[in-house]
């Protein structure tokens, strides 16, 4: 029972990206022009209004940052965190240690304090990271916890007593910086969602199994996005404690921030753009004139919020007005019109002569033995089709080559190299593509990022846009680019695996029942690209398939597993009249 | 000596806390649903029995199966209105859970610190302490034990040796497969969820006679279920039992020989470094 | 008709027409109330004692303007509420001083939103009365216009050691929950300790909301000390009481700050709490300045007894009329001249102010439970029974 990222990436791609109504492209000048009078507005503040809403203003763009920091690591990364405010409380400590120690003007410690918050950051992340789903969120929550104790026992930083912090902000000062740590944030959020890189985010979150086949590095995506989230906390974790003039432990790890800012985020559309800054705002405001007339009722108002937004409109006001047709999120690295296909063919580079060897390769989970001893080769320039009854091992097999399984026993070698030590997206970036039995495809990305994603993480990823639309050529599936998975057919959705696959610029493609679910012409499409393989740069193709039909004319070599062992190998003709074959799959004939 | 009667004492407190985490348990392992409103039922049986008893001069005893069927009908009742329209969402469901009841709990908590306030609250019940060998036994604090491990036993009985206990195991371990064999489902749900939350009521009323409680400290004692459910695996009954011991005696023996600042980290370090080490929790099911 | 005549008839009505005048435009100027700004929790966590905060402030205006108010106008509240929340209070005093721009100022309840609001006092110079605040470090260098109106939290329990020095207590336990003020009165528990020679067995903190204490009240009656002080709150109070009578161990003396002035306290615990001794910072049979009046006007106007709190406030109202009075005006700087150099007599004791705001006049008490009755024990010429040693739990 594993509640994990995906689930989130799942939870917003089908809420936030109705069909391609959400996903628009084309310049943006309405956006832009707002965004700019915002930033306008935003600096007029000072000038304008009373003190009392200079410190309104000033709390509405507190809370904006923070709810762009949580939406970076919950929304964007989809790992829910409850304890964000772990890092304020770092950088408030930071902060302020450094001011009142080596007497640093506050702008000066309050950047230093937000590295010392991502460098914490780094650090804990390779522990809490490790944590999925609600572990993770209480992890968090404990972490806070933790660091609260902590500091009461510190005396370096006060202790208990906490810090007297002699003024030395102005309202005006702390407004700025506020709106400064508020656009840092924006453009942090900007970076995870409209960058190639930021693909790379959005993938760990709607699946971390599948990027990582495609070469993702997932650990290191995952700790620089929990950097990313704890930088902007950690500056205005200082800049509160210096307005407030005193910080102690409650006021640095206040468990309520992090209601607060998960309220705001989630009512304003999680992992979007715009989502923090709308909840934020709205609430805020709101909160002040509405819970004026049912004050005692504010905290339960927050939780029937809640409640509603999840069960009425989980995408929050942007899924709303994406209804609308507004606020669509742009597809990354989309130009107007799909790429005109300039990659030329070309045979696979040489190597080794076995692309993929196993040897002697034991996988054991707990008592049951899902291979025993399988030795087998797949050879340059030749396809390998797998085959066996259910339970064989077929797909531990890949799981296997892949890096996915840990064998007990035995080694798997890729070009004459061992690859046990290396990491499943390791072994895809340098040529093991593969795809899943049931299409693990990133939900809230279109055709075109999907694929565009493997492409970055291939091996050639310098000319990615070029690789992915030929990839997506290949497979006919460019008149879909900018679909999202969900609107494709099962049979699609197998090209767009394997586009994904081709996307890397694989040496060898390990196909898990591609034909599954396929009608007639989408299986023969398949089978045109499969017969032309060595002409798309791929030095060899082994698949695993029930549907022997569709590959038993196409295949070079044929492989029976039975019960984890290998008990046939040979041409199909071959193979397929073996008894021992026969009896595998239906029984003894007594 | 002391080590015996900080052992007592572990084990004691470790009961009070199987008795917190039996009802979370229940419904994680069979519904998928992460219950975060738990530490405000909890808290709003307790403050009720408080002013049952104030007002009444009643024993609070009374109250337990009161409670119990009191919070069956309401937990029926929150189960389809707010988490039965997720239960179609297949997988996603755990998250969406997560937030709803999140918000639940707030409400509860508004709800009972304008019926109750805000301030702590306690009673003066079970009291007594017996001595025995030389060691000293608090009466509440074995009702509560005794209560958590009668409760335990009956969940195991009642899930492994009865029809519709069976079928609710059946239904935890794979929904779809529960439907073909004819179980309704969404009853099952239903169920769990309104067991669930009796099982949180009746803790609430003992635990009120052993530590002050509070309408806006209800999120620690839904943290503290939680940390021991995730120890003993999550959905798992016999891990929870295990995890309240270890949770009981570890917190027994930090206390005296570390001091109060470090005991109450101490469920926040022990659930860190399991779910590091090992992820599955002190239970026999990995799931 | 001649001219003189004319003038003359025209002065007869214009001179009381312009006597009218000007006592309608003195009448209008007298009329124009003293604005008095404060945020008070009306709502949230800290609520139920704000109450009794906020009551005192009514109290001290209703009595001001049955007076006739201060230099012949009457008083009125501007009231706000910032629902327990610091950040909250910070943004409503700030709307007071900018936008409402009230004449005088009270602080809020309770240390924490008291430090939160003490820097706007200075950052924009408005003499304001903390009743709601007893940790010092709020009033240290730098702070010019916030005035203590409370003694401060190191002083909560002074009168333990030297009490059962004086009866032949030599070996103390010190807890303390891990608040700012507990922890400054902990500390001060423990530098008299070491000045009185009196050995510390034990001494421990723990975090808030408190832990079980089963282990704690091990460790205590492991180490044997003759009087356990806990520098405590409400619910750590009550466990540590019930935690020590669970393991049947009863310290000769004990006391807690909190925790006992609560009316739930003895309800909550029954006859454990018997002969628990607590402190308090004013008390009803206390003959501080018009102590009697104020009960009776309490009691009046809103059918209950008042609280230290009420007190608190009600002292802060009176400092803040002498001020007012003798200096006949509302400048804020005239005001804090003279609350920095002079004392008020109020119902809480004397007002006095140290250099940087710190009340350096009010006297601290402790109290006994005395079979369910909370009785004045200390010091010797305030007492209201004689205190009864030991503590036994029962």
């Amino acid at each position: 029972m594993n509640l994990d990222a995906r689930q989130v990436g799942q939870w917003i791609g089908r809420r936030l990206a109705a069909p391609s109504s959400a996903v628009a492209v084309g310049p943006r000048p309405l956006a832009t022009a707002a965004l700019v009078a915002a930033i306008a507005c935003a600096g007029a503040v000072p000038l304008v209004t009373s003190a009392y809403v200079l410190q309104l203003a000033t709390d509405i763009l507190t809370f904006a940052a923070l709810a762009y920091s949580w939406n970076v690591i919950s929304g964007c990364t989809g790992y829910l965190s409850f304890g964000q405010v772990s890092f304020f409380g770092i950088g408030a400590y930071a902060t302020s240690a450094l001011v009142l120690r080596t007497g640093l003007p506050w702008y000066v410690a309050a950047i230093i304090g937000s590295a010392i918050g991502g460098a914490s950051a780094a650090v804990l992340g390779t522990i809490m990271l490790r944590l999925r789903g609600i572990m993770f969120a209480l992890g968090m929550l404990g972490l806070a916890r933790i660091l609260m104790v902590v500091s009461s026992n510190w005396d370096f930083i006060g202790g208990a007593a906490g810090l007297i912090l002699p003024a030395q902000l102005t309202p005006v000062a702390v407004y700025f910086a506020m709106w400064v740590a508020v656009l840092v944030a924006f453009a942090l959020n900007y970076f995870v969602l409209h960058s190639q890189w930021g693909l790379s985010v959005t993938g760990v979150r709607d699946d971390e199994v599948a990027a990582s086949a495609i070469g993702v590095p997932t650990s290191w995506v995952k700790i620089i996005a929990f950097i990313l989230s704890a930088l902007a906390p950690a500056a205005v974790g200082g800049l509160v404690a210096w307005n407030r003039s005193f910080l102690d432990p409650p006021s640095a790890f206040d468990p309520t921030l992090d209601l607060q800012v998960i309220v705001f985020a989630l009512f304003g559309g999680i992992g979007t753009l715009w989502g923090p800054a709308l909840g934020t705002v709205t609430l805020v405001i709101v909160g002040e004139q509405f819970w004026a007339y049912l004050p005692d009722l504010q905290l339960a108002l927050y939780g029937v919020l809640v409640i509603a937004v999840v069960l009425a409109f989980p995408g929050g006001i942007v899924g709303i007005a994406n209804k609308f047709g507004w606020l669509r999120r742009k597809p990354v690295a989309a130009p107007a019109a799909f790429p005109v296909v300039a990659r030329p063919a070309q045979l696979a580079t040489s190597g080794n002569d076995a692309v993929i060897e196993v040897r002697d390769l034991t996988v054991r989970f707990g008592g049951l033995v899902a291979l025993n001893g399988v030795s087998l080769a797949v050879k340059r320039g030749e396809m390998v089709s797998i085959i066996g009854a259910n339970g064989a091992g077929k797909t531990t097999l890949f799981n296997a080559i892949t890096g996915f399984v840990k064998p007990t026993e035995g080694g798997v070698f890729y070009q004459g190299k061992s690859v046990s030590d290396i990491p499943s997206h390791q072994r895809a970036r340098r040529g093991i593509a593969r795809t899943f039995q049931i299409p693990r495809l990133m939900e809230s990305m279109t055709v075109w990022e999907n694929t565009l994603l493997a492409a970055r993480n291939g091996k050639r990823a310098a000319a990615a846009v070029d690789q992915a639309a030929w990839a997506l050529h290949t497979v006919k599936l460019d008149s879909l680019w900018l679909e999202l998975p969900n609107k494709l057919s099962p049979g699609q959705q197998r090209r767009l695996e394997m586009a994904r696959a081709l996307a890397l610029d694989p040496t060898v493609i390990l196909l898990d029942e591609v034909m599954a679910g396929m009608t007639r012409n989408e299986q023969g499409e398949i089978r045109a690209v499969l017969r032309h393989f060595r002409d798309l740069g791929v030095a060899a193709v082994a698949g695993v398939e029930h549907i022997i039909s569709a590959i038993a004319d196409i295949s070079d070599r044929m492989i029976v597993l039975d019960r984890g062992k290998k008990i046939a190998e040979g041409t199909p003709e071959e193979v397929l009249r073996d008894p021992a074959v026969i009896e595998s799959y239906l029984g003894k004939v007594s | 000596m002391i080590v015996l009667q900080l052992v007592v004492n572990g084990v004691l407190l470790g009961g009070t806390y199987i008795l917190l985490a039996q009802g979370l348990n229940l419904v994680f392992g069979v519904m998928g649903i992460v219950n975060l409103a738990h530490g405000s039922i909890i808290t709003v049986a307790g403050l009720f029995t408080y002013w049952f008893v104030t007002h009444t001069d009643q024993s609070p005893l009374w109250l337990i199966p009161c409670v119990f069927v009191v919070m069956l009908a309401v937990g029926a009742v929150l189960q389809r209105l707010l988490l039965e329209p997720l239960a179609k969402l297949g997988t996603r469901r755990e998250l969406l859970s997560l937030m709803v009841t999140f918000g639940l709990s707030y409400v509860i908590v508004e709800t009972a610190l304008n019926f109750f306030g805000s301030q702590y609250v306690s009673l003066p019940n079970l009291q007594e302490t017996w001595s025995v060998g030389g060691l000293a036994i608090n009466e509440a604090l074995v009702a509560a034990g005794v209560l958590g491990a009668l409760i335990s036993g009956c969940l195991h009985v009642w899930l492994h040796y009865t029809p519709s206990g069976k079928a609710l195991l059946a239904t935890s371990q794979n929904a779809t497969g529960a439907v073909t064999c004819g179980i309704d489902v969404r009853r099952m749900r239903g169920i769990s969820f309104a067991i669930g939350s009796a099982l949180a009521g009746i803790a609430g009323v003992l635990l009120i006679l052993i530590l002050p409680l509070s309408a806006p400290t209800a999120d620690t004692l839904t943290i503290l279920s939680f940390v021991i459910v995730a120890l003993g695996g999550l959905g798992d009954y016999k891990g929870a039992v295990y995890a309240g011991l270890l949770l009981g005696l570890v917190q027994s023996g930090v206390g005296y020989y570390l001091g109060g600042d470090v005991e109450v980290v101490v469920p926040y370090l022990l659930l860190i470094t399991f779910m590091v080490l090992r992820p599955q929790g002190l239970g026999q099911a990995a799931r | 008709m001649s001219g003189g005549t004319l003038r003359a008839r025209g002065g007869a009505f214009l001179a009381p027409l312009i006597a009218a005048a000007v006592l309608f435009a003195a009448a209008a100027h007298a009329q124009k109330p003293i604005v008095v700004g404060a945020s008070i929790s009306e709502t949230g966590p800290l609520a139920v004692d704000a109450a009794y905060h906020l009551k005192g402030i009514q109290l001290g205006i209703a009595d001001a303007n049955a007076h006739g108010g201060w230099l012949g106008r009457k008083l009125e509240l501007k009231l706000y509420d910032d629902q327990s929340n610091p950040g909250t209070a910070v943004r409503l005093y700030t709307r007071l001083i900018t936008e409402d721009k009230v004449d005088l100022l009270v602080g809020p309840y309770s240390s924490g939103i008291s430090q939160a609001v003490a820097p706007l006092m200075n950052k924009y110079e408005h003499v304001t009365p903390m009743p709601g605040a007893s940790l010092p470090a709020i009033f240290s260098a730098g702070n010019k216009w916030a005035f203590q109106l409370l003694p401060p939290a190191t002083g909560y329990l002074d009168g333990m050691l030297p009490m059962t020095k004086a009866m032949g207590a030599h070996k103390i336990a010190i807890l303390q929950a891990q608040l700012s003020f507990t922890l400054a009165c902990g500390q001060a528990r423990l530098d008299q300790a070491k000045a009185l020679s009196m050995d510390v067995v034990y001494s421990t903190t723990y975090a808030m909301p408190p832990p079980d204490f089963s282990s704690i009240a091990l460790a205590i009656k492991s180490a044997n000390p003759d009087v356990v002080i806990a520098c405590s709150y409400y619910p750590d109070a009550v466990g540590l009481a019930q935690a020590l009578h669970r393991i049947g161990y009863a310290p000769k003396f004990f006391a807690e700050t909190i925790g006992p002035a609560e009316d739930q306290f003895i309800s909550a615990l029954g006859p454990i709490t018997n002969r628990i001794v607590s402190n308090t910072s004013w008390w009803p049979s206390l003959k501080t300045h018009d102590n009697a009046g104020f009960i009776a006007r309490y009691k009046a106007m809103f059918h209950e007894d008042p609280d230290y709190h009420s007190a608190a406030t009600y002292a802060a109202m009176q400092v803040l009329g002498a001020a007012v009075k003798a200096t006949k005006s509302l400048d804020q700087e005239k005001l804090r001249a003279w609350m920095a150099t002079h004392e008020v007599e109020t119902v809480q004791g004397m007002f006095k102010s140290g250099p940087t705001g710190l009340a350096m006049g009010f006297e601290q008490y402790m109290f006994q439970i005395q079979n369910g009755k909370r009785l004045l024990v200390w010091p010797a010429k305030n007492e209201q029974a004689k205190p009864q040693v030991p503590y036994t739990g029962q």
